[in-house]
């Protein structure tokens, strides 16, 4: 049987606009995925012990008060320190269309901004 | 076919798509809300409804039609464009800008960690200091900010709803009584609602009680020292945001704003004294017709819960005043210059709705921070409303229709369950501690989530009539640069090192002596001792934090130096 996948949903920062990552935490959930639910106002360093004790395959970021560029860079700096940059990760939130390249750049594998439908959420993440 | 499908082929731009789209109609035919809409309404939906005490004129109880008889014949709703982001000496030339061009009130807007009471220099604030707001992280910012502005002449409404309110009120009158101006004199409002900010910010600084005592504070201080100040902005907007219907906006903020009304009471004021002073800053929608009804339907509900319920006995005691924001929600990335023509609807439904202060959302709230260009359109929406259109010329020119009418009483009469039940409860504070309202939250936003992936709901641009989509942003993206942060975060340090040592210790100490005497202290006298010696926000919440039992960081990284 196929292993069911893991993901780690988190909020870095202090915004706490946290439905759509509720929302995709329960879509994942009913599609089958393990999920682990990191909460809102986490660390980057938080966020990396996690995934590493976890030992999820999947990492899910949301940002909505435009600090994705401050945090991503640090928590993909600090998956490749763990000897975890294996994982995949996707952002999601309010992300200027401008600033897709740069979030690919740096390791992220997908963006998918506020209006994404889930179901296309749920079929990049865990299938 | 379902409606969806026929949505979806029309996307096709195929011929048979046109045909399709030649016979489209609505597919829902229930309000936002869920009410079901009939085809036509007649007197019969609203036969043997009492005029006089149901609905009456304008300017009379229960002001189902209006607070003043003549409504915006008088004078327009307040226009105000929020603003507020970067360094002070930024949102301090926002504001002259949207001066320059026609705003009639100021709306400030305060950054994620002056929201939580931390420093710019805190470790979490780390990539947020002057990004989704401006930092206040002392007085000297608040100087900066209003430099320039005549806080006597001006209206301001502070928008810091967390606990932190008591804060940033006191820096605000503080800088009035360094200029030497009467703070009898001062005008605004203060976002003094920290009840509700648990579910926009998430888990508040500071507990509940802890966060009603500071709210009273300053309904107290208002109530004895500014007659003109709003103290308390009762934020239904936010409540409505996370996806609950019409009438739970009413209730959920009619509760919250009950919790504070009982606490001032209990403080020893009398109602009379401080309920006219009590606003509520409410949503407009995209349906348009519910939310005319809905903010009629709470005018009519506020009235007789103030005269029935607390006894209130003067007229200004019973009226709703509110203002409203348009729904940021209803916003979509996608397609963005539509949102222009959402938000318009929106302040449509406000302005007909008999609002008095209104902010026009800016078409690239979605993406980023309003650049000039885009809160000069939302400030022009107003303008077009007030100045071309005629609407503002009779007050409620929709009362009487049949449709509106028999919709005001069904969304009064579901907001009047909803009330009872969490009254039930033991009040909204207590259905806040016991989950229930998330709960509600939760379930509101699941549901309006599959309802937009079934396409029972069409948002153009998301689920209908998409395009490809843009590699850039039609606009720009006003985005707040690196070096703001470095520069802010240089000067908070600096002034901790050149400010008066001795002057902090001694009102911090005064501080938290005050907060230890309990809830009846009141708090604002000795935070603005505090503000004048240039104790920052992080200095003056941590100490009353350490007074109420709790660390001195709400985050458990910093330690007091006091």
């Amino acid at each position: 049987m196929e292993k069911r996948k893991r993901v780690l949903l988190a909020k870095p920062g202090l915004d706490a606009h946290d439905m759509g990552i509720k929302l995709i935490a329960r879509a994942l959930k009913d599609a089958g995925a393990e999920v682990v639910y990191g909460g809102i106002y986490v660390t980057p360093e938080e966020i990396t012990k996690t995934a590493v004790e976890e030992d999820v395959d999947i990492l899910g970021l949301s940002f909505h008060s435009s600090t994705h560029l401050v945090e991503a860079p640090k928590i993909m700096k600090l998956l490749r320190e763990k000897g975890r940059d294996d994982l995949t990760v996707v952002v999601g939130g309010c992300i200027p269309l401008e600033d897709v390249s740069d979030l690919k750049k740096m390791g992220v594998q997908e963006v998918f901004g506020s209006g994404s439908p889930l179901d296309d959420i749920v079929d990049f993440m865990i299938k | 076919m379902s409606d969806s499908v026929k949505v979806q082929k029309r996307e096709d731009r195929k011929i048979d798509g046109l045909m399709e789209a030649y016979f489209d109609k609505p597919n829902r035919l229930t309000t936002w809300s869920g009410f079901p809409v009939k085809d036509i309404y007649t007197p019969a939906d609203v036969a043997g409804i009492d005029y006089e005490g149901k609905i009456a004129n304008a300017g009379k109880y229960p002001f189902t039609r209006g607070i003043h008889s003549n409504m915006y014949r008088g004078r327009y709703w307040t226009m105000r464009e929020a603003g507020g982001y970067a360094r002070a000496a930024d949102t301090n030339k926002r504001l002259k800008f949207l001066a320059d061009e026609g705003v009639s009130g100021f709306s400030i807007f305060r950054d994620l960690p002056t929201v939580w009471g931390i420093d710019a220099d805190h470790p979490m604030a780390e990539g947020e200091v002057g990004v989704s707001g401006v930092n206040l992280t002392s007085l000297k910012d608040m100087e900066e900010l209003l430099d320039g502005i005549p806080l006597d002449k001006v209206s301001v409404a502070l928008l810091c709803a967390s606990s932190l309110a008591a804060v940033i009120f006191s820096q605000y009158i503080t800088v009035a009584e360094k200029r030497g101006i009467d703070i009898a004199k001062l005008r605004g409002t203060i976002a003094n609602d920290p009840l509700h900010s648990r579910y926009c910010y998430g888990k508040p600084n500071n507990p509940i009680d802890l966060s009603v005592k500071l709210a009273v504070d300053i309904i107290e201080f208002c109530t004895k020292h500014m007659p003109f100040w709003n103290t308390n902005s009762v934020n239904a907007y936010d409540m409505r945001e996370t996806g609950i219907n019409a009438p739970e906006e009413i209730a959920f903020g009619f509760e919250i704003a009950m919790e504070y009304i009982r606490k001032a009471i209990e403080r020893g004021l009398d109602v009379d004294d401080f309920a006219c002073r009590i606003s509520f800053y409410f949503s407009a929608g995209m349906d348009f017709l519910e939310e005319i009804a809905k903010l009629r339907a709470a005018r009519r509900l506020w009235a007789k819960i103030m005269k029935e319920r607390f006894g209130a006995k003067k007229p200004g005691s019973w009226k709703f005043r509110f203002g409203v924001h348009t729904a940021g929600s209803s916003l979509v990335p996608q397609q963005p210059l539509n949102n222009i023509i959402r938000i318009t609807v929106e302040a449509l439904a406000a302005v007909l709705g008999g609002v008095q202060s209104l902010h026009c959302c800016s078409y690239d709230e979605p993406i980023a921070l309003p650049s000039e260009e885009s809160q000069r359109i939302a400030l022009r929406t107003q303008q077009i409303l007030a100045y071309e259109t005629g609407v503002a010329n009779t007050a409620d020119p929709l009362g009487g229709s049949y449709f509106i009418e028999n919709l005001t009483n069904k969304l009064e009469e579901e907001a009047v369950k909803i009330i009872k039940e969490i009254d039930e409860i033991g009040g909204m504070a207590e259905a806040m501690r016991k989950e229930w309202v998330d709960q509600k939250i939760d379930h509101a936003a699941l549901q309006l989530q599959k309802e937009i992936e079934n396409k029972e709901r069409i948002i153009v641009g998301v689920n209908a009539f998409t395009t490809a989509s843009e590699e850039r942003t039609p606009g720009g993206v006003h985005r707040i640069p690196p070096e703001t942060e470095r520069e802010q975060i240089a000067n908070v340090k600096s002034l901790k090192e050149t400010r008066d040592r001795k002057k902090v210790k001694e009102t911090i100490k005064r501080l938290r002596e005050k907060a230890q005497m309990g809830e009846g202290e009141n708090l604002i006298p000795p935070i603005i001792e505090a503000l004048k010696a240039y104790a920052t926000t992080g200095e003056i919440q941590g100490t009353i934090r350490e007074a109420y039992g709790l660390s001195y960081d709400p985050f458990g990284i910093m330690k007091s130096p006091y």
